[in-house]
């Protein structure tokens, strides 16, 4: 279990000047510029969830992962995994999670991938039987067993990454972090991914915290989803209500007669926005303000619509509004 | 026990890699050899042309500049993956992966390399000696030679110290590479006989940066018994204690204070 | 026709000024290998027949304090590219393909980066520790030959000879470089190069100390045109015709070199793109 606690984090950036003089001043004096990268974040993740912690770049979501594995210290605020504090006690939580940061491989590069597996059987203590099980496991869910014997170099992105989050389970971790875990790599692949994932997480419980760009990630594997912006938590629940708190968007896309232009169609009510897409009416409006009944037979009637899709506005737009919506939200104030 | 096998399965790991570039280590150790052939061709050509060194015969110095070798290559064996966390790994970030692993960070850098360049400058540093050594005519004692093997491992137990601190203030100032440089270079100073330099430097690598202590006393005892042989093991063994306890000591107070870049 | 190496001229120039804090570092080692050097020598003479007054293979010990000063200042402010490590990272990302289809040729980028580094040492630390060097020596007598006016066109012939140093230099790490094709990494190369130069260009100790056959056929090879040769032009241990014909020895030098590295280069190119990789 995590328990995070009014996590704040304060970077300390030095002002530095310009050119030699400009150096040796800030050799002499301190003057820092702050960032707070995390501000004052609190959530809990129970044991077996897994959970998409979204946002933009630079939102703080590394720093808050770092921290939680204890890589960084907070500027105040406190991080409990299973009631230790990674930041106190490192050796002792390292033993106990799992992380795989996308950019970077915690793999020896120069030497076949089952001899890092082999090092890393001894640095966390496995006991031979448990190793066997887990690489019959995660040989099968990640599909890593017929490049084994290749040096790490030599693999492709996703196959590396596959390996990396092959030797970040093989502890049978109780928490995984994954930092982007899905970060360039082909649809395929991630394919692969998510179902690995999610088979560790039925198989053996195990917690995960997963940041992603990719909102097809989240949709397929978070049950929850908590949505930073600029060090703070925007919204932290169910996928589902993410949805419905924006009310019960839909669109219906509308093949119609050329003469029927959005500009020109007549207007059912203000409640309903209509724009044009290669040459077809997209219709969006909140089916809890204006029955979804009203609009389709508004859609037939007036706008003459020959063809017609239903659909529920998806996560990835409704991330995109809340994001833009906050950017226009700070745009104003500044 | 658990980290004496844990350390030879990193070890093993390190060698399967260096095997992965065997050209690349079949010139690495033939310029060695090569570099140090140069060296020794220069001080030949040298004292071609002179007498003697400061009082000291052609075999003196070649047994000097062997002996030199010993503390020297024992270190290089164990701790050559202290050069890159001082020049680049911290700077580049590298270090979060030993932090996330429930193993002591000085014991991972420890284990991550083991360079068998190291047997190299060990066999050439004993060839050297022996050549050297059969042509002096010095009545050696055991207490000279137990003072040399002391003088040689706990010699590297200090440069090893003296390395792990310097390389510890990479946690940091993000990179200590050039400092750790600057010290460690002062052991070519131990090369050659302490009588060549000025009496402030001799001091200075006996008290300071002891390369003296360890290299120049030891053999200064065999040559000439300058001075008592259990006498100076004491002083080499409790200043290798002394260095490698505040090594230690910095190592563990940096640690704390490392920290991931951030975002 | 040059002026498409423009860029990586000033690529070198703005490498050299962002090192300010390690350049400062590699001064602090290099005094002390310096004065360690300098101890040496004050003992070898000290212990020699002649004693102080001693001329060893025609050097005073005051010669040998003013050339030892003097190739380190020119080793510095000569030798600083990263030709080999440039060319051994190319080949480990893979991005040689890329210069290959580009309008620059490859050995054009690190020869103009070179020179661009050249000059800046030159002017940044050449021009201030030649000046000082040369004036603290001669006032405290450690150069005997100088004399005015000859003392400008040695000048001049150093200045040349030191730009055939730094193309020579250039020339061998990229030679060294594009050997990184054949053992895949440059750690041995490196420092095989390293060794090299500094033994046989008189660095480590000058080429009058080897033995008479050895000297012969050293003083013929390009090696010692970079340290040695253009020391003692500026020392004026050499008279003008001497320094001319070891000008002209690093400029045969350079070109047969540049050759060599011609042919070596696509010899490398074609096992790479028959190996693929």
């Amino acid at each position: 279990m995590i328990e995070v606690n009014d996590l704040t984090k304060v970077f300390k950036k030095p002002i530095r000047g310009n050119g030699l003089s400009g150096m040796v001043k800030t050799l002499f004096s301190r003057k820092y510029e702050e960032i707070r990268a995390v501000d004052g974040i609190t959530f809990t993740v129970p044991d077996g969830e897994i959970v998409g912690y979204i946002g933009a770049n630079g939102a703080g979501k590394s720093t808050t992962i770092k921290m939680m594995c204890g890589i960084l210290t907070p500027t105040s605020g406190t991080v409990f995994i299973d009631g230790v504090e990674p930041y106190r006690k490192r050796r002792q939580v390292a033993q106990h999670i799992g992380v795989v940061f996308g950019q970077k491989t915690q793999l020896w590069w120069d030497i076949p991938l089952v001899e890092s597996f082999k090092v890393l059987k001894e640095i966390y203590q496995i006991p031979d039987a448990d190793y066997k099980e887990r690489m019959g496991f995660l040989g099968e869910v990640l599909d890593i067993t017929r490049f084994l014997s290749q040096p790490v170099r030599t693999l492709s992105l996703g196959e590396r990454m596959r390996a990396d989050l092959a030797a970040s389970m093989l502890h049978n971790p109780r928490i995984l972090f994954l930092d982007e875990p899905t970060i360039g790599m082909d649809v395929l692949v991630k394919e692969k991914i998510r179902l690995a994932i999610h088979a560790l997480n039925k198989t053996y419980g195990t917690a995960v915290v997963l940041t992603t760009h990719d909102m097809t990630d989240i949709e397929n594997l978070c049950s929850r989803i908590i949505l930073l912006e600029k060090g703070s938590v925007l919204y932290d629940g169910p996928l589902k209500s993410l949805k419905t708190r924006f009310g019960n968007i839909k669109t219906l896309t509308l093949t119609v007669p050329a003469e029927i232009r959005a500009e020109t169609a007549p207007v059912l009510s203000p409640e309903v926005a209509v724009s044009e897409e290669d040459s077809r009416l997209i219709l969006r409006f909140d089916a809890d303000r204006i029955p979804l009944e009203q609009v389709v037979q508004y859609a037939f009637r007036d706008l003459k619509a020959m063809d017609m899709k239903i659909a529920e506005i998806s996560i990835g737009d409704v991330v995109k509004t809340i994001l833009e919506q906050q950017e226009a939200a700070h745009a104003e104030k500044v | 026990m658990r980290y004496v096998h844990l350390y030879f399965t990193c070890i093993k790991r390190s060698m399967i890699s260096r095997l992965e570039y065997k050209k690349d280590t079949i010139v690495a150790l033939f310029s060695f050899f090569f570099s140090n052939f140069c060296s020794l061709a220069a001080i030949y050509f040298i004292l071609q042309a002179i007498p003697a060194l400061a009082g000291y015969s052609l075999p003196e110095v070649g047994f000097f500049y062997g002996f030199s070798m010993m503390p020297i290559a024992l270190d290089h064996l164990f701790s050559d993956e202290f050069w890159l966390v001082a020049y680049r790994r911290v700077k580049d970030g590298d270090m979060d992966m030993h932090f996330l692993r429930p193993v002591p960070v000085m014991f991972q850098v420890f284990a991550e390399t083991f360079q068998p360049e190291g047997f190299g400058e060990l066999i050439l540093g004993v060839a050297l000696i022996t050549v050297c050594a059969l042509n002096l005519t010095v009545k050696v004692t055991f207490g000279a030679i137990v003072v040399l093997c002391v003088g040689a491992v706990f010699g590297a137990i200090i440069i090893t110290s003296l390395k792990v601190a310097m390389a510890a203030l990479a946690f940091i100032f993000k990179r200590s590479g050039p400092l750790l440089q600057v010290i460690y270079n002062f052991s070519s100073y131990a090369k050659y006989p302490l009588a060549i330099y000025p009496w402030l430097i001799r001091t200075l690598l006996i008290f300071v940066l002891p390369f003296g202590l360890f290299i120049s006393l030891p053999v200064d005892t065999l040559l000439y018994g300058t001075y008592n042989p259990w006498l100076l093991c004491l002083a080499i063994i409790g200043c290798s204690a002394v260095f490698f306890a505040v090594a230690a000591w910095v190592w563990t107070l940096c640690e704390r204070r490392y920290e991931s870049t951030g975002s | 026709m040059l002026k498409k190496y423009k860029p990586f001229l000033r690529a070198g120039a703005i490498d050299t000024t962002a090192y300010r804090f390690n350049i400062l570092i590699w001064a602090v080692i290099t005094v002390c290998e310096v004065a360690c050097m300098v101890f040496l020598w004050l003992a070898v003479y000290r212990s020699s027949e002649g004693g102080m007054d001693a001329v060893i293979h025609g050097f005073t010990y005051r010669e040998m304090i003013a050339y030892v000063v003097l190739t380190t200042i020119f080793n510095f402010v000569t030798y600083n590219n990263d030709t080999l490590w440039n060319i051994n990272t190319d080949i480990k990302k893979g991005t040689v393909g890329n210069y290959l289809i580009k309008p620059i040729s490859y050995r054009g980028k690190f020869a103009a980066t070179s020179l661009g580094n050249l000059l800046t040492m030159t002017l940044m630390f050449g021009l201030p520790l030649y000046t000082a060097a040369l004036v603290t020596l001669g006032v405290l007598g450690f150069l005997p030959g100088l004399t005015f006016p000859t003392f400008f066109a040695h000048l001049g012939l150093f200045l040349l000879s030191g730009l055939c140093a730094s193309l020579l230099n250039d020339t061998i790490s990229y030679i060294f470089g594009i050997l990184c094709f054949y053992t895949s990494s440059g750690w041995g190369l490196n420092s095989l190069k390293v060794t090299l130069i500094s033994f046989l260009s008189g660095t480590l100790l000058p080429i009058a100390f080897f033995p008479k056959g050895l000297r012969d056929v050293v003083s013929w090879m390009p090696f010692a045109g970079m340290s040695q040769n253009p020391v003692l032009i500026l020392m004026m241990k050499y008279d003008l015709k001497e320094s001319l014909r070891c000008v002209a020895l690093s400029v045969a030098w350079i070109v047969v070199l540049e050759l060599f590295a011609k042919l070596l280069f696509s010899h490398a190119v074609r096992k790479v793109t028959v190996h693929g990789g």
